[in-house]
C-alpha cells in the first residue's frame, strides 16, 4: 500500500513560475491539496508615502511605477479621481484617446498574464507567441504615447499628445495583424487536447465562492459574476456599447478564454474609438483642488481603488490604493488550489489567476 | 496523434516555414517615436526654470548659469525620460523624439502658479533658501550669505531670526529652495494645469 505522508510543501518566495516573490504553503495529503495559506510581504516599497505631500504631476509618475505590467490604468484611476476631486471635465477627443491607450495597456496585459500560464503548463511554443504579439501592441502604445510601458499619457483635463491621422493608420493595420495572430493563437489553445488536460475541470471556483471572496477582474467573470466590470459604469466606454465578456465554468479554462475574449473585444473598442474620434481640443485645463474622494475603475485584473484626499493646492495629503490582485490572490489559495489533485496544479491554477505582487504590496 | 497532427499542421504554415529558412532578423533601428533623453536644441535658455519646475524626478533636469547664458543640463541617471520638460519648455530649448514636433502640432501647454510656504516649526533660519534660489541672486546680487538682504524686491529675505516672503508672484516653481532646505520646511505648492490653445483663443 502507498504510504500518504502529510507534509506543508512551501512553493516560494523565489520559484521559477512566479515572476514575483510570494509564497504558497501547501497542507497536502501525498499529492492533494488540503489547505492553502498566502504569505506575501517580499517586496513592500512604501509608493503610498512617497507619494504625500506631492503634486499630481509627480505622484502620477509613482502611481504608474505601482505596477509595471498594467502602469497605464493606474496612471487613468488617478488622474480619473483627482478630476473628481477638482470637478474638471476632459473634452470628448481626450477621453476616446485615453479609452484606446487604456486598451493597449489592458490587451498588453492579457497577453503577459495568458502567456505565464502558457509558459506554466510547459506549453512555451505558444506562450513565446503570445509574447512576440505583445511586442507590436506595446509598439502601438510606444506610438500614441512615446514609452512602452511607463507612459504618463493623462494627465488632469485631458491627455498629453494627440493621435495623428497616420499613426492611426498604422496602428489599425498593426491591431489587424493582432487579430489575425490572436485568432490563430485562441485556436491553437481551445483544441490543444494537452491544454484541455491541464486547464479544464482544473481550479474551479463556483459563482457563490467567487462571490463570497470578492474576487473581481477575469477571475470573477470566469466563474459568471454578473455586472462586475467597472467599464460598464464608467461614461466613454458606456457611449461605446462596452459589453461585458462572461463565462461560467470558473476553471482554469475559462479564466484564460476570459481574457483572450477580452483582447477582441478590446481591438474591437479601439477600432470603434479610432473611427469615431471626435474633433476637438485634447485638453481642457483646470487646476487642481481639495478634497476627498474614492474613485475605482476597471484594470485589467480587475478593480482598482484609489482613495485620495489633497489640499487646496492640489497636493496629495493622504492616498490609499486597492489593487485587484489581493481579493484573487485569497480567493485563489482558499478556493481554487483547494483540493487540487497535483502540486503541479497548484502553480498553473495560482498563475492562471494572474496575481500581481508588486501591485498588492505597492 | 491529434496532438502529432497539430504540430505538423502548425509547423507545414508556409510562412513558418518561409520564415524558419529564410529567418532574418530585422536590423535594429530606433523608432522615430522614440522618447530620448532631452537633447539641446541650440535655441537660446531664457532661465524661466519651467523645465526644472515639472520635472517629476529629483535631481532630473537643472538650469545653470554658463559664462553668458543659461542652459538646462539633464542628469541621464535620474531623468525618467518623461518628456514633460520638453513639453512645458515655452522657447523649444529641449527636444526629445517627437515629443517637441507633436506638442507645436497639437499647440498643447502647460499653465501654472506658485505657492511658497515655510514651516516655522521646521526651520532653522539658516537662509539655504534664500540664498539658492537664483531670482533672488538675479534681484539682489549683494545678497548676504546668511539669507539677509537691503532689497525689497527679493522673492524671500531673513527677516528678524525667520523667513519672510515678499513677493511670491516671482516664483518660478523651481524648487531650488526646497532641495537645499535641511530641514524640508520651505514647501513650493506648484499648480500645473495642461492646456491647448484652441481652447484660450
Amino acid at each position: 500500500m502507498k504510504k500518504t505522508v502529510d507534509v506543508s510543501i512551501p512553493l516560494g518566495p523565489m520559484n521559477p513560475c512566479w515572476k514575483e516573490p510570494l509564497r504558497l504553503k501547501c497542507e497536502t495529503a501525498g499529492e492533494r491539496v488540503i489547505r492553502t495559506e498566502v504569505e506575501l510581504g517580499y517586496m513592500k516599497k512604501g509608493i503610498e508615502r512617497i507619494m504625500r505631500g506631492r503634486p499630481w504631476q509627480e505622484v502620477m509618475f509613482l502611481a504608474e511605477r505601482v505596477c509595471g505590467i498594467c502602469s497605464v490604468v493606474h496612471n487613468m484611476v488617478f488622474i480619473e479621481a483627482m478630476e473628481e476631486i477638482s470637478e474638471i471635465t476632459i473634452p470628448p477627443r481626450a477621453a476616446y484617446l485615453r479609452v484606446i491607450a487604456n486598451e493597449l495597456d489592458r490587451i498588453a496585459s492579457h497577453l503577459i498574464a495568458n502567456f505565464s500560464y502558457c509558459y506554466t503548463i510547459e506549453h512555451e511554443t505558444l506562450a513565446m507567441y503570445l509574447l512576440n504579439t505583445r511586442e507590436t501592441v506595446l509598439d502601438n502604445l510606444e506610438r500614441l504615447t512615446g514609452s512602452r510601458i511607463n507612459t504618463a499619457y493623462m494627465i488632469p483635463g485631458g491627455v498629453r499628445f494627440d493621435l495623428l491621422p497616420e499613426d492611426a493608420a498604422a496602428m489599425l493595420a498593426d491591431l489587424a495583424w493582432v487579430e489575425e495572430e490572436m485568432k490563430r493563437h485562441v485556436r491553437i489553445f481551445e483544441t490543444g487536447p494537452l491544454i484541455a488536460l491541464r486547464s479544464r475541470g482544473i481550479g474551479v471556483m463556483t459563482r457563490e465562492e467567487a462571490i463570497l471572496a470578492h474576487t473581481v477582474g477575469p477571475t470573477a467573470r470566469a466563474s459568471g459574476v454578473p455586472d462586475c466590470d467597472l467599464r460598464l459604469r464608467h461614461p466613454t466606454y458606456r457611449e461605446l456599447g462596452f459589453e461585458q465578456v462572461t463565462r461560467t465554468e470558473g476553471d482554469n479554462f475559462a479564466r484564460i478564454m476570459v481574457r483572450f475574449q477580452e483582447i477582441f473585444q478590446s481591438i474591437d473598442l479601439i477600432r470603434r474609438c479610432v473611427d469615431t474620434l471626435p474633433e476637438g481640443p485634447i485638453r481642457g485645463g483646470g487646476f487642481c483642488k481639495a478634497g476627498e474622494t474614492t474613485y475605482s475603475g476597471e484594470a485589467p485584473r480587475g478593480e482598482l481603488t484609489y482613495h485620495i484626499k489633497t489640499d487646496e493646492y492640489g497636493r496629495v495629503l493622504d492616498i490609499a490604493i486597492r489593487t485587484p490582485s489581493i481579493m484573487n490572490v485569497e480567493a485563489c489559495a482558499h478556493s481554487m488550489i483547494k483540493d487540487a489533485t497535483s502540486i503541479a496544479d497548484v502553480t498553473s491554477t495560482f498563475i492562471s489567476s494572474d496575481p500581481c505582487i508588486a501591485c498588492n504590496e505597492r | 496523434m491529434r496532438s502529432i497532427i497539430y504540430y505538423i499542421r502548425e509547423f507545414l504554415r508556409p510562412e513558418w516555414l518561409k520564415k524558419f529558412f529564410f529567418a532574418k532578423t530585422a536590423p535594429l533601428v530606433t523608432p522615430p517615436y522614440f522618447k530620448d533623453y532631452p537633447s539641446l536644441t541650440g535655441k537660446e535658455c531664457t532661465g524661466c526654470f519651467s523645465c526644472m519646475m515639472i520635472c517629476p524626478a529629483p535631481g532630473g533636469i537643472e538650469v545653470l548659469r554658463q559664462k553668458d547664458r543659461w542652459e538646462p543640463e539633464i542628469y541621464p541617471g535620474h531623468c525618467i525620460r518623461c518628456g514633460l520638460c520638453v513639453e512645458a519648455c515655452p522657447e523649444d530649448v529641449l527636444t526629445s523624439g517627437r515629443v517637441l514636433d507633436v506638442t507645436r502640432h497639437d499647440r498643447t501647454a502647460f499653465r501654472s502658479w506658485y505657492h511658497l510656504e515655510v514651516d516655522n516649526t521646521l526651520c532653522m533660519r539658516c537662509g539655504n533658501c534664500c540664498v539658492s534660489c537664483p531670482i533672488n541672486k538675479q534681484e539682489d546680487p549683494q545678497l548676504g550669505a546668511t539669507g539677509t538682504s537691503s532689497s525689497d524686491e527679493v522673492i524671500m529675505r531673513i527677516e528678524d531670526g525667520r523667513v519672510q516672503i515678499l513677493h511670491e508672484e516671482k516664483c518660478t516653481g523651481c524648487k531650488t529652495c526646497e532641495t537645499n532646505c535641511p530641514n524640508q520646511a520651505i514647501r513650493v505648492a506648484r499648480m500645473v494645469e495642461g492646456v491647448h490653445e484652441e481652447v484660450e483663443a
